[in-house]
């Protein structure tokens, strides 16, 4: 019975997901015209794209193109689930990112220097916001005494509190997983010019669908994560995430593109180190 | 019944080695190779867990390890003559001189006869780990060497020889894990030093000796530290049984002194910065050296010793500054392997790197700490022995060990490609052992900051290096045109085995890691600062708890596996379909990496990795990781004696 | 038809890739293609979104005549593009080779090379005419996805 019951509510977990993660995606698309003073898609656009993309021929130069969507889908439904299982922090960042080095691989696996480039820049971004989300587990330990998700929903105060600079560097590590400007490098939206799509030139039709749904609900399990720095009431975990969402989009639209060298020596760096001091100041 | 086993598994292996040194029929050494790895896995998994046993034989064992321990010291004394090596002349000399000293007038006179044996569930694994997984590389040596000698074109078969020393080495390695006895221990530590001498200086080349003496005065000087500190605590507390040593050893300020030592030997034997060299070097050596020297063997012998002692070091500051100097190890050997486009270095560094792990480990000094340890040494074992393996035979294959070239190894190996793919897999990605150890660590070392960065910038760019291999064996392979390559069956059987045990193992993780809690938890007294109660509980089926946190290992696995079919019945699928070119701007030619350049002529399209190498390369710094980790030794050392 | 059908026709008409490849134009046509894709007419209203790869392309929009150098580079672009595909040839060089059609390097129109299903003429043709002759490739998508439908 238990495992029925889990069961049933992984699979609504995962559809309230996917909902709410291309219509976030819409609403992305939308603010973004808007910014730019455009009207911009409907909401429901991103659905129509990847309904499109999953009806199209399916295509591929090697069988990794077709294993790895799959992969990195179920990892990334996986990592969701077990967020609302209110598990291990940890657990669900390591699974979480099993769901990155499948979409490396594939892309990798591509003779096409446009995707290798693009898989090799996806690993450093891949470092660059996993450290700093297992700086987060950490810094949950030590207020809690315990890795799982289910120690800060009892907390009575909100996290916010004290950790400001972590939070900065959560919104970094959101605008990396966002493939937003500044820290764009591996496959962004508007990365076309230089390096085709980045990560997922060679991923097409079909495929490319599989890995847009696996990266609505990734963003999802961002945001989910977002809610924990107010895990006090209701309508600021809500709102919370949101006001991360719409900051990242604004920064994506007055920034411009940096290098990885940039995004590595001076952004990441830099918020690292604030990240870590966050944690020596929670403990002190 | 255990000491009988006990003794088997030392003895045949040095018996088997005698009568390897003298076939020279390449039939009967396969023959004796085959039997005695099989005989020896058996022995290993009918042994049993036993508090202290072989009190029988300590008349007839102990004189004759007295005797092989000169002679062991005489042709390392010799040996270093004869290369005109002071280093070696002066640390044998030493050793000879203190060992004489104390083997004549300070033993003498205590309480002699300790138990020879003592079992438990750490040196259970270790044995297995020792006899399975080394003995399936020794299984996949008899085809490699046969290849290698071709290669070489030698007028005599160096075989015997090279087959001796691996089977010796089993034998060392088993009598390092089994014995109860201080001094049986360091004549063991010694006795794995002059095998890997001679497994490393094997191919008699100018590079192979320099590298193998390098390894000798290095683990000389490791061998140095241990009579010392074997010394220190004989004079502390006048015995040599390892299982009282454990329980009496430490205290406060110079009391500490033996441990440092102690230590000390161990980091030179794991090849800790800064003594990494030797390991580096030591892969000039064909590859079942070194697999055996980093999966099963040799370096594990030092992490095994210092989560042996890790009960006596729990709470003091000199835990704490191992746990930092492993930390250190684990990040710092984790960058350089970034940094590496020479794939067998890459391997190197990770070892080094993971090593540190279980250092830090035994700092921690938890129960819960030390068999993540332990679980961290099998797991590791069994992969990186794989991929060693792997790498091994293509390097046979494609003449380089450089990473760029091994680009696109898929479409002419595609069976070696894969098994490293999977080997690589099973380093960073969940469920698999080396991540659920990785998971245990975290949980246990959360409460120091230090250390907790340390693990993270670690273990993220340990993903880094290995997807990027991973991925980089893939490239650009035509891998529905490439036919599986033929290999004998004395290759595939033993990669097949392993390859198996990397993916399956981890469901016997829970069970396995239950066992070393419950055997290690007697040995932590109450002098640990561990919450009470049980830290580990058999949770509900399959999910491994802990007092941080909860690991769902069979719901991850079951999932990981359908997954596995299902991404591999799409792939499937795919292949039968149509095939499409890659992307290269639309300048495609026939070949598939190939695009249109001037003339009309094929240009290959060349991307390397992004090593970083002015941002991380070996040369800038090792000196500066080796002074810092240099100034964690000092500390340490500081933090040992420290009233 | 049933609804899954119907709900794929949606969705391609509603989610039209661009790929936009310059075969030799003199830059007229591809300046006017560009001109469509600015935020002035933000087709991103209609889903359009112009990608840079034909393996996430539906339409391609060809400027310029075919010459014997790039023909190969339009056969492959044409052939990474997954079905259903449409392919629009833009301007009077595309449409026969325009003015160059008798030069020794020329090949003549994109229909030489690969199967057009829309002509868009003019020299260089309007952006209003380019956006016709898109909304008439949507259709098209649209109709070759109901031949694919009744392929399967």
């Amino acid at each position: 019975m238990a495992v029925m019951r889990t069961a049933v509510i992984a699979l609504a977990v995962l559809w309230a997901a996917t909902l709410l993660g291309g219509l976030l995606s819409g609403l992305d698309r939308r603010l973004t015209a808007r910014l730019q003073a455009r009207r911009g898609p409907p909401l429901t656009q991103p659905f129509w794209d990847v309904i499109k993309l999953l009806a199209k021929e399916r295509v591929v130069t090697n069988p990794w193109q077709a294993f790895s969507p799959v992969a990195t889908l179920a990892a990334a439904a996986t990592a969701l689930v077990l967020f609302v299982c209110q598990g291990d922090l940890l657990v669900i960042l390591f699974v979480h990112a099993t769901g990155g080095v499948f979409l490396v691989l594939g892309a990798m696996a591509s003779p096409s220097p446009y995707s290798q480039t693009g898989g090799q820049r996806e690993l450093w971004q891949m470092l660059c916001c996993e450290t700093l989300l297992f700086l987060f587990a950490g810094a949950l330990y030590l207020t809690t005494g315990s890795f799982r998700v289910s120690g800060v929903l009892a907390l009575p105060e909100p996290l916010l509190d004290r950790l400001p600079l972590l939070f900065l560097a959560f919104l970094f590590a959101l605008t990396v997983k966002m493939r937003k400007s500044p820290f764009d490098l591996a496959g962004s939206h508007h990365a076309h010019q230089e390096l085709v799509r980045g990560v997922y030139t060679e991923y097409a039709g079909p495929h490319l669908g599989l890995l847009e749904i696996a990266h609505w609900l990734e963003v999802m399990l961002y945001l989910a994560i977002c809610s924990l720095f107010w895990a006090t009431n209701v309508a600021a975990m809500i709102l919370l995430p949101l006001a991360a969402f719409g900051a990242v989009i604004v920064l994506d639209n007055v920034a411009a593109r940096l290098t990885w060298r940039w995004m590595l020596g001076r952004g990441w760096a830099a918020v690292f180190a604030a990240a870590a001091l966050n944690l020596f100041w929670l403990k002190g | 019944m255990p000491e009988a086993i006990s003794v088997v598994l030392i003895i045949v292996p040095f018996l088997a080695a005698l009568a390897s040194l003298l076939t020279r029929s390449s039939a009967c050494r396969s023959f004796l190779v085959i039997t005695t790895v099989c005989g020896l896995a058996t022995c290993s998994l009918l042994l049993q867990a036993s508090p202290a046993c072989g009190g029988k034989w300590a008349g007839i064992i102990a004189p004759l390890i007295a005797g092989g321990d000169f002679l062991l010291l005489a042709v390392m004394f010799f040996l270093g003559c004869r290369y005109r090596h002071p280093l070696i002349v002066m640390l044998t000399a030493g050793q000879l001189a203190l060992f004489a000293w104390l083997e004549f007038s300070v033993f003498a006179g205590g309480s002699h006869g300790p138990a020879l044996f003592a079992v438990d569930a750490l040196s259970l694994t270790m044995v297995r780990v020792v006899c399975i997984v080394g003995g399936l590389i020794c299984l996949h040596a008899l085809p490699y060497m046969q290849a290698h000698e071709r290669h070489l074109q030698l007028d005599r078969s160096r075989q015997p020889q090279f087959f001796a020393v691996l089977l010796l080495f089993l034998g060392a390695m088993n009598g390092l894990v089994l014995t109860n006895h201080l001094a049986h221990f360091y004549f063991f530590f010694e006795l794995t030093t002059l095998c890997s001498f001679l497994l490393i200086g094997h191919d008699n080349t100018d590079e192979a000796v320099a590298k193998a003496l390098t390894a000798l005065w290095m683990n000389g000087l490791g061998g140095l530290l241990l009579l010392l500190a074997i010394w220190g605590l004989y004079s502390q507390s006048a015995m040599l049984d390892m299982t009282g040593l454990v329980a009496t050893a430490g205290g406060h300020g110079a009391a500490m002194l033996p441990l440092v030592m102690l230590l000390l030997a161990a980091f030179t034997k794991s090849a800790q910065l800064p003594w990494q060299k030797w390991l580096l070097g030591a892969m000039v050596a064909p590859t079942p050296t070194s697999a055996l020297l980093h999966s099963s063997t040799m370096v594990k012998a030092g992490v095994y010793l210092a989560l042996r002692f890790a009960p006596a070091l729990a709470g003091t500051l000199l835990a704490q500054g191992l746990v930092l100097a492993g930390g250190f190890t684990f990040v710092a050997a984790a960058a350089l392997a970034i940094g590496q486009r020479n794939a067998k270095k890459v391997l190197a560094y990770s070892t080094i790197s993971n090593l540190g792990l279980i250092f830090a480990c035994a700092g921690i000094g938890t129960p819960a700490a030390v068999a993540a340890g332990m679980l961290l040494i099998l797991f590791h074992a069994v992969s990186k022995g794989l991929l060693f393996l792997c790498v091994g035979t293509a390097e046979q294959q494609v003449h380089s060990r450089d990473i760029e070239v091994m680009r696109g190894l898929c479409a002419i190996m595609p069976v070696t490609a894969m098994i490293s793919v999977l080997a690589a897999l099973t380093l960073i990605v969940p469920p698999f052992g080396m991540l659920l150890g990785k998971w245990l660590v975290f949980e246990a070392g959360a409460d120091n900051i230090v250390f907790y960065l340390m693990l993270v910038l670690g273990s993220s760019f340990t993903v880094l290096y290995w997807v990027r291999l991973a991925g980089t064996l893939l490239a650009g392979g035509e891998t529905a045109a490439a036919r599986a390559e033929a290999q004998p069956l004395l290759t595939r059987w033993p990669l097949a085995v392993l390859a198996c045990g990397a993916v399956l193992l981890v469901l016997g993780a829970p069970a396995l890691h239950g066992r070393l809690l419950a055997a290690l938890a007697p040995l932590f007294g109450p002098m640990t600062a561990f919450p009470a109660g049980p830290p580990f509980a058999a949770g509900r089926a399959g999910v491994l708890l802990t007092a941080q946190g909860a690991f769902p290992l069979a719901s991850l696995f079951v999932a990981a596996a359908l997954v596995a079919l299902l991404a591999l019945a799409a792939a499937r699928q795919a292949m039968a379909g149509k095939k499409g070119r890659a992307y290269l701007a639309g300048a495609n030619t026939e070949l598939p990496d190939h695009f249109r350049g001037p003339m009309n002529r094929p240009v290959r399209a060349v991307v390397e990795n992004y090593y970083l190498a002015p941002l991380l390369g070996e040369k800038r710094w090792t000196r500066w990781v080796n002074l810092a980790a240099a100034g964690l030794l000092l500390f340490m050392l500081g933090g040992g004696l420290w009233p | 038809m049933g609804l899954v059908d119907k709900l794929i026709g949606t969705a391609r008409r509603r989610s039209p890739w661009l790929l936009h490849f310059d075969c030799g134009s003199c830059n007229g046509c591809d300046i006017e293609t560009l001109a469509c894709l600015t935020p002035v007419y933000d087709v991103e209203r209609f889903g359009v979104v112009n990608v840079g790869n034909p393996r996430h392309a539906d339409i391609l929009l060809v400027t310029g005549t075919v010459n014997h150098r790039n023909r190969e580079a339009l056969a492959v672009l044409f052939e990474q593009m997954p079905e259903p595909r449409v392919v629009v040839a833009i301007g009077a060089c595309g449409l026969s080779g325009g003015v160059f059609r008798e030069a020794p390097n020329v090949v003549g129109g994109v229909d030489k090379v690969i199967p057009v299903d829309v002509y868009v003429p003019g020299c260089p043709a309007r952006p209003e005419a380019i956006i016709d002759g898109v909304v008439l490739a949507v259709e098209k998508f649209r109709e070759k996805s109901k031949e694919m439908g009744e392929g399967r």
